[in-house]
């Protein structure tokens, strides 16, 4: 009888591995949901096994990465195609990362078939029921719980919830938080073990950090040196969501390491210390400014995407100016954040600055518009630009980014 | 012709037979493969040129972008995928392009023992690796 055949065939195989599925998952696994749903599980079974998970868990929410086509190209869009045809649904809220250009501004000056192939993308997505959220800071959308469970792709993103809103997930990369929406559920390893969540370095900031820029600065060192340890950093206890977001985007940048602890209640005796001095920042700042002159072509604000906190002050700050001739200035956030601030947009538009969404500028087509050198406050940036961008960069707060791009 | 057997891990499973291609640099599949022909365009590879097509695929592990694992699915729906990936450590890149292209694949095996050109039989699910030397002439 062939359903002998094939549970005989089960139990043997599930009796050399130590994840254990539940009977339906093992009924995912063999096929009897579809294809979609069968090779998804056999992401999650095989990564599982991988990192020596004893089972899967329930997840509240993915994020997925890879969604641009100028970063993916052709190659998955058969891909999530087939997974769309497929009748893959996504089992949990699943948000999507931003695409490679705002569609309101940069689209109109990009060629119909990038266009196009970037509309196809996004269309199996939304087949699949993700929400085309196109931003990098999906707890914007929705705050996950402390202490639930997450499968997210995006590593700036990774980094703040786990450090910032005490949620659990790892550093999922396109498919695997992909495979983890469709299902519902990821393998129980890494950051989901309470034990791998201690910190095992403890770090010292000699000298109070000042701005974002310098928070920013710290991760692009600390993430260097750190490897895969998680530092508990002293200092951190008044910063701002906004400016740990930047120190949590730079530390994902340079290392492995994805939670970062600021209280001083997990401080463990007898572990290893390492303390940064200003000179460390200063000179990490100076490394990511390689412009030769202070002439930005773009003055950029918004990588991690603006929180509503930093499009208000932004208003607040070019209200009434006009930016300077030859001087793009973008800032960039997410949809969602761009209509619940919509007065402070027109505010920040009427200057002459554009307030862009869906997009990510550091995948974007800026050498395309003659983009050369590019100015931020954020050192995820600063230090991709010379790379992705080809562009020259001048790292510096935010305050600094507006003077230059403002008359007056 | 001589034969050595080589133990691994198997991660996808399936069996087949075909010629080695053997590298000793990791792989990045995005940007380092071109997902149409299957041939290797990183320059300074020690493959560049070469065409993973139909071969064992032999490398230390994958690197890179995680978007490589949606290239091995282009490479297979076009026929220009490898007959099989064997590498020394599993990376999730490389992992999970193996399971949608579904090509059989195991890791932890020594490929120092494989030369390009020899006659390789995988077994995915044993993680079973039969080599036959290429005769030397």
């Amino acid at each position: 009888m062939a359903p002998a055949v094939v549970s005989g065939f089960r139990k043997k195989r599930r009796a050399e591995k130590k994840l254990h599925l539940t009977r339906e998952e093992e009924q995912i696994y063999d096929g009897e949901f579809g294809w979609a749903n069968q090779v998804c599980m056999k992401i999650l079974v095989r990564l599982g096994e991988l990192f020596n998970a004893t089972r899967l868990i329930p997840i509240s929410s993915a994020h997925i990465s890879g969604v641009s086509y100028k970063t993916l190209g052709d190659a998955p869009i058969e891909f999530l195609k087939n997974m769309a045809d497929a009748d893959g649904k996504a089992k949990v809220k699943a948000t999507l990362n931003p695409q490679s250009f705002s569609p309101e501004y940069l689209g109109k000056k990009l060629p119909k078939n990038i266009r196009e192939k970037q509309f196809t993308i996004l269309e199996q997505f939304e087949r699949m029921g993700f929400t085309c959220s196109l931003t990098c800071t999906p707890y914007y959308l929705h705050r996950p719980e402390a202490g639930s469970h997450l499968a997210w792709a995006e590593s700036s993103a990774v980094v703040y919830a786990n450090s910032v809103l005490g949620a659990w997930t790892n550093r999922e990369g396109g498919p695997s938080a992909l495979a983890a929406a469709i299902i519902g559920k990821t393998p129980d390893y890494g950051m989901h073990m309470a034990g791998n969540r201690e910190p095992t370095i403890l770090v010292n900031v000699e000298k109070p950090l000042q701005n974002e820029t310098e928070f920013g600065a710290l991760g692009i060192h600390l993430g260097k040196i750190l490897g895969n340890k998680i530092p508990l950093i002293n200092g951190l206890k008044n910063a701002s969501e906004d400016s740990l977001k930047q120190l949590g985007a730079a530390l994902a940048t340079t290392g492995m390491t994805n939670m970062f602890r600021r209280d001083a209640s997990s401080e463990k005796r007898g572990i290893e210390k390492v303390s940064v001095e200003a000179e460390d920042i200063k000179r990490t700042i100076e490394g990511l400014s390689t412009a030769a002159r202070h002439e930005p072509d773009l003055v950029f604000i918004g990588c991690p995407h603006c929180s509503l906190d930093e499009i208000r002050h932004i208003a607040g700050h070019v209200e009434g100016k006009k930016v300077k001739q030859r001087t793009e200035c973008w800032v960039c956030t997410s949809r969602h954040n761009m209509e619940k601030a919509a007065d402070y947009v027109k505010t920040i538009e009427r200057t002459g600055a554009h307030v862009l969404a869906d997009m990510c500028t550091i995948v974007s087509w800026t050498e395309t518009l003659g983009i050369r050198t590019i100015m931020t406050n954020s050192a995820k940036t600063a230090y991709y630009a010379p790379t992705l961008n080809k562009a020259a960069t001048i790292l510096a707060p935010r305050e600094e980014c507006l003077k230059t791009a403002f008359k007056g | 012709m001589t034969g050595l057997t080589l133990k691994g891990r198997g991660i996808v499973e399936g069996h087949c037979k075909a010629e080695a291609l053997v590298s000793s640099k990791p792989i990045s599949f995005l940007g380092g493969v071109d997902p149409a022909d299957g041939k290797i365009i990183e320059k300074n590879h020690d493959l560049y040129g070469e065409c993973i097509k139909d071969k064992i695929l032999c490398f230390p592990h994958g690197h890179g972008s995680t978007v490589g694992s949606y290239v091995l699915y282009s490479l297979a729906k076009r026929n220009s995928a490898p007959k099989a990936i064997l590498n020394q450590t599993a990376d999730p890149v490389v992992v999970v392009g193996a399971i949608i292209a579904n090509i059989p694949m195991v890791t932890q095996v020594d490929i120092d023992q494989i030369n390009t050109g020899d006659l390789v039989e995988v077994d995915g699910s044993s993680g079973c690796v039969r080599v036959s030397k290429k005769e030397k002439s």
